[in-house]
């Protein structure tokens, strides 16, 4: 039964690729936006901190259950 | 291994309050917060003692301070930003000093400089590790729902209750049952999002405490506890000033 536990917490951490995909995605898309309009650099930065913090969360959320499933009795 | 990182994860009971019926633990999480708490307490008095209409340095600083947040907070709420700000601002340099609180580590292990050199006296002192107080779930719960009240009450203050309750249709009457989740799933990712950046910076820092204890931490700490810190500081203001914004706005 322990080592189940262990399994599904390695599985619940892979949620960490979307949201790796997902920040990698907003940050290349921000820095065309910044390429081409670099006057508007401050609004986009801002924009792409609360993006990742977004994408971030799903990671989050699986980091949290392997927590769990790891420290929880 | 999995001891120390679950003793890094876990709140110590220091004392606790004796009241009738009832027990009321303690924990290092709690004395953190309280003295952090103080710090930024004696530090506000400090600063805005004797403000003169000709700035000195020190209150050209503090200044400078106080209007970037002002801006930052403008942006994200529009033309009610001076009545959110004070609270955007607070929750901002609470957390910015709580999140990278462990950098401020500066006392030795006691206990392992007692296994170093064998002198019995310094067994004696106890080993106080500060750890960010936002490791502890309870800390960050408590920060997400002052939040989405922060939303309730500014919302009422701007529009009235009516205005508040019309909100809820918005854009289209479909959107009820949707909007009402807001309430509720705001606050618990707001709280998942600080809580699970923190621990998983605290975790990774202990596990190479573990492997490597000289020298290499002190570069990834910069990362793990510095920088990550202050940007989850900086996303958990700016998303809280959001939701407002949105909730007075429209």
């Amino acid at each position: 039964m322990e080592s189940i536990g262990l399994l599904a917490a390695g599985i619940a951490v892979l949620s960490g690729v979307g949201a790796g995909v997902g920040i990698g995605i907003a940050t290349g898309k921000a820095t065309e936006a910044i390429a081409r309009q670099p006057e508007m650099a401050n609004k986009i930065t801002t924009t792409l901190l609360i993006g990742g913090a977004m994408a971030e969360a799903t990671a989050l959320y699986g980091f949290v259950v392997a927590l769990m499933l790891l420290f929880v009795k | 291994m999995g001891e120390r990182i679950l003793e890094a994860m876990t709140p110590k009971k220091i004392f606790s309050i004796q009241l009738p019926g009832v027990e009321i633990p303690v924990t290092d999480v709690v004395i953190v917060s309280w003295i952090i708490m103080a710090v930024i307490i004696i530090l506000a008095l400090l600063f805005t003692s004797r403000l003169k209409l000709v700035p000195d340095k020190r209150q050209a600083a503090v200044e400078i301070t106080v209007e970037g947040l002002y801006n930052m907070v403008k942006n994200q709420t529009g033309h009610h930003y001076a009545m959110v700000a004070p609270y955007i601002g607070t929750i901002l340099i609470f957390l910015v000093i709580s999140n990278v609180v462990s950098i401020f580590n500066i006392l030795p292990d006691w206990e392992y400089l007692h296994r170093l050199t064998g002198w019995k006296l310094l067994d004696h002192i106890p080993t106080l590790r500060i750890l960010p107080p936002t490791r502890n779930v309870n800390v960050t719960a408590a920060m997400g729902i002052m939040s989405i009240l922060a939303v309730i009450i500014y919302s009422v203050r701007a529009k009235g209750v009516i205005g508040w309750i019309k909100n809820f249709k918005k854009p289209i009457g479909l959107m009820i049952p949707f909007n009402i989740l807001d309430y509720i799933f705001r606050p618990v990712s707001l709280c998942f999002r600080l809580f699970g950046n923190i621990l998983g910076g605290v975790i990774i820092m202990e596990l190479i405490y573990i492997v490597l204890p000289v020298a290499i931490p002190a570069a990834l700490s910069l990362y793990f506890d510095l920088f990550d810190g202050l940007l989850q500081a900086y996303v958990f203001a700016i998303l809280t000033a959001m939701y407002i914004g949105e909730a007075i706005e429209s």
